[in-house]
């Protein structure tokens, strides 16, 4: 019987410092069969952990488009994360999943995408803003896309260089936002809170669009508020919920909102699926 | 198989010869708990070498439950240990004997399917391989309660204190100091081959349905379930007054969550010496504050009074929704347990109320 608890082993290839407190890891598996056979879908998370400090959850940043290696982003926040934060390349670390559900893309097809960020919350809309956007470029099946991220200071921003990319690609807009008084003399791009400047200053149609929102419980609430008001209807706004977890297996209790279990229902939620859930998130 | 009596008084017997045929034996025994004048016996299942000081079917319940026998309090997943940047990864060996609990009072073996649709893998395909493999190696023999006290409120979540459901092998008193044993399944059998030589006859059916009811009318603490669920499932109710009005005392000492038989909460850390250690599983509590602390700082249940309402409603909705079993199984170990008095029943009560009169609610917003 396999112990559902044992994590992978992987090597840290790569370690990119995104933010104050932000890292990127690019990880490979030690083990050439568990890398043979690990496979996921975007929007799925992980459980990653220091040994000797314990595991924290994130989303898989990367996408299954490009499985050379894996990727996840996190900030230095408590013991586990700031261990794996002291951690170089060529160090090991774990991994157990993937779990959870999946951003439903092929839901998707012949529309255009909407995707919402707010700080840390950028990361697990990559690994689906990624995948999208290798799809489309094979065969054109996802029309527009459009990212709006924001975070509190233009030092914040995570993935400032596929923020440039994103913003030279062809079919795409890129509209970043830093809140007031985090911007430098530098900043071209906008200032306000992500729900306020989407209203406000992008004011996008919502003729054929899927808007995909990640960011904190506040940010989920204001911009679906935001979207609503420029026209949006519920199916078509879709968002993805972190709680915090231990297991990511249904059965530690600590993730669930009511008798929804994020980690077995979620993280992926819909934004009728949200509405009709006991408000306590 | 066909039914038999045994004497009560021949229960440490029974013990004996179960620990002569290499079975772990689990039984109900008093343990002090302080030294001294003021020594207090408690009733705790404990592993018995020999029948000397059981107390199977003395007092109404254990302090302790079965489910540590289960669920281990504390349990190593796997060792660790640093290499330089390798890290080495041992499986741990556990032991998993042969065990029989004696004694088990039929609400708290309702919770055994309860553990088992959380942690087998009928949840979601993820399969707790230590609790899978204690609960195939363990039997379970359960005692029909001819006595309740205060607190005790199984047949308001539909139990009876003779009920056998979940049994490997049941025993009722016959009120004459012998006990009526049926075996319910093979298990269950097996312990009955062993225990054959203390037999003392066939069982008595009719007087063990008669005695099986005996209790059920010492039952004081009656609530109605049947209206709970619905009302629960109503998202408008989940911030109805009644949530901070009774659960504004709760300590969060999280005493009602470890002594309860169906909660399965537990966190994972590691634990080290040096450069070696183990991941450890070990029991946790939905009833304290940093259980849902985001790493941001935000707390989806950030008062006392919104963790109890998760422990009611994973009682009365959850367990039933999420895992298709039962959350409550009317024991009454959080009542017993809880240095404020708190009720879950006193919450039953008052849904039910509100069930059931909802416009008088809204009129009356000083009930009580």
């Amino acid at each position: 019987m396999s112990n559902i608890y044992q994590p992978h082993l992987m090597t840290i290839k790569n370690v990119i410092q995104e933010a104050p407190d932000i890292k990127t890891f690019h990880l490979v598996f030690q083990d050439d069969k568990v890398a043979e056979n690990f496979s996921f879908e975007t929007g799925q998370f992980a459980e990653y952990s220091a040994f000797g400090y314990g595991e924290s959850t994130f989303c898989i940043a990367s996408s299954p488009t490009r499985m050379d290696h894996l990727e996840c982003c996190f900030r230095a926040t408590g013991k586990n994360t700031n261990a794996l934060a002291a951690l170089s390349e060529g160090d090991t670390i774990g991994l157990r999943g993937p779990y959870g559900n999946r951003f439903p893309i092929e839901e998707w097809e012949g529309k255009d995408l909407l995707f919402i960020g707010g700080g840390i919350a950028l990361p697990p809309l990559r690994s689906v803003i990624w995948n999208v956007m290798d799809l489309r470029e094979q065969d054109g099946r996802y029309g527009h896309i459009s990212i709006v991220y924001g975070a509190r200071t233009q030092n914040d921003l995570v993935y400032k260089r596929e923020i440039q990319m994103w913003d030279e690609m062809d079919n795409t807009t890129m509209v970043k936002t830093v809140d007031p008084g985090g911007d430098g003399p530098d900043w071209d791009g906008h200032v306000g809170f992500v729900p306020h400047v989407l209203e406000k200053d992008f004011a996008p149609k919502p003729d054929n669009t899927i808007a995909i929102v990640c960011g904190p419980p506040i940010m989920i609430k204001f911009t679906f508020e935001a979207l609503e008001r420029l026209g949006f209807k519920q199916e078509q706004m879709i968002t993805t919920l972190e709680n915090r977890m231990k297991c990511g297996l249904g059965k530690c209790g600590r993730c669930n909102i009511g008798s929804t279990y994020v980690c077995i229902d979620g993280p992926v939620f819909k934004a009728e699926q949200l509405a009709a859930l006991p408000q306590e998130f | 198989m066909k039914t038999a009596t045994i004497q009560k008084s021949d229960l440490g017997k029974a013990i004996d010869l179960l620990v002569q045929a290499d079975l772990r034996v689990v039984a109900p025994r008093l343990q002090p708990t302080l030294d001294g004048p003021d020594d207090i016996d408690i009733l705790m299942f404990q592993e018995m070498k020999s029948g000397e000081g059981h107390q199977i079917g003395e007092g109404i319940l254990t302090h302790n439950g079965i489910k540590e026998f289960l669920f281990a309090k504390h349990e190593p997943l796997f060792a660790y240990e640093l290499k330089g940047k390798k890290v080495e990864i041992t499986p741990v060996h556990h032991e998993y004997p042969r065990t029989v609990i004696l004694g088990v009072r039929p609400c708290e073996a309702a919770s055994i399917p309860s553990l088992e649709a959380v942690f087998s893998n009928a949840n979601a395909g993820f399969e707790d391989p230590f609790f899978t493999k204690r609960l195939e190696r363990t039997t379970f023999v359960t005692y029909s309660c001819t006595d309740a006290d205060a607190s005790c409120f199984c047949t308001s979540v539909d139990i009876q204190p003779d009920d056998s459901t979940n049994s490997d092998l049941h025993f009722t008193e016959l009120g004459d100091g012998s006990i009526h044993v049926e075996a319910k399944t093979q298990a269950g059998e097996a312990v009955a081959s062993i225990l054959e030589p203390l037999f003392t006859g066939e069982g008595d059916q009719a007087k063990r349905e008669k005695m099986g009811k005996v209790a059920v009318e010492k039952i004081t603490r009656l609530r109605d379930k049947a209206p709970i669920r619905a009302w629960l499932d109503e998202n408008a109710n989940f911030d109805d007054e009644m949530w901070q009005r009774l659960g504004e005392k709760c300590l969060g000492c999280g005493a009602c969550t470890f002594e309860c038989p169906t909660c399965h909460c537990f966190d994972i850390v590691d634990e080290n010496k040096g450069t070696k250690g183990y991941r450890v599983k070990f029991w946790d509590s939905c009833q304290f504050d940093h259980f849902t602390l985001h790493a941001s700082g935000h707390n989806p249940r950030d008062w006392q009074y919104k963790r109890y309402r998760n422990r009611f409603m994973c009682k009365f909705k959850i367990y039933e929704e999420t895992f298709e079993a039962q959350g409550c199984i009317g024991c009454g170990r959080c009542i017993r347990g809880c240095p404020v008095n708190l009720d879950i029943t006193e919450y039953m009560a008052e849904v039910a109320h509100k069930a059931a009169n909802p416009a008088a609610m809204q009129a009356d917003p000083d009930f009580e």
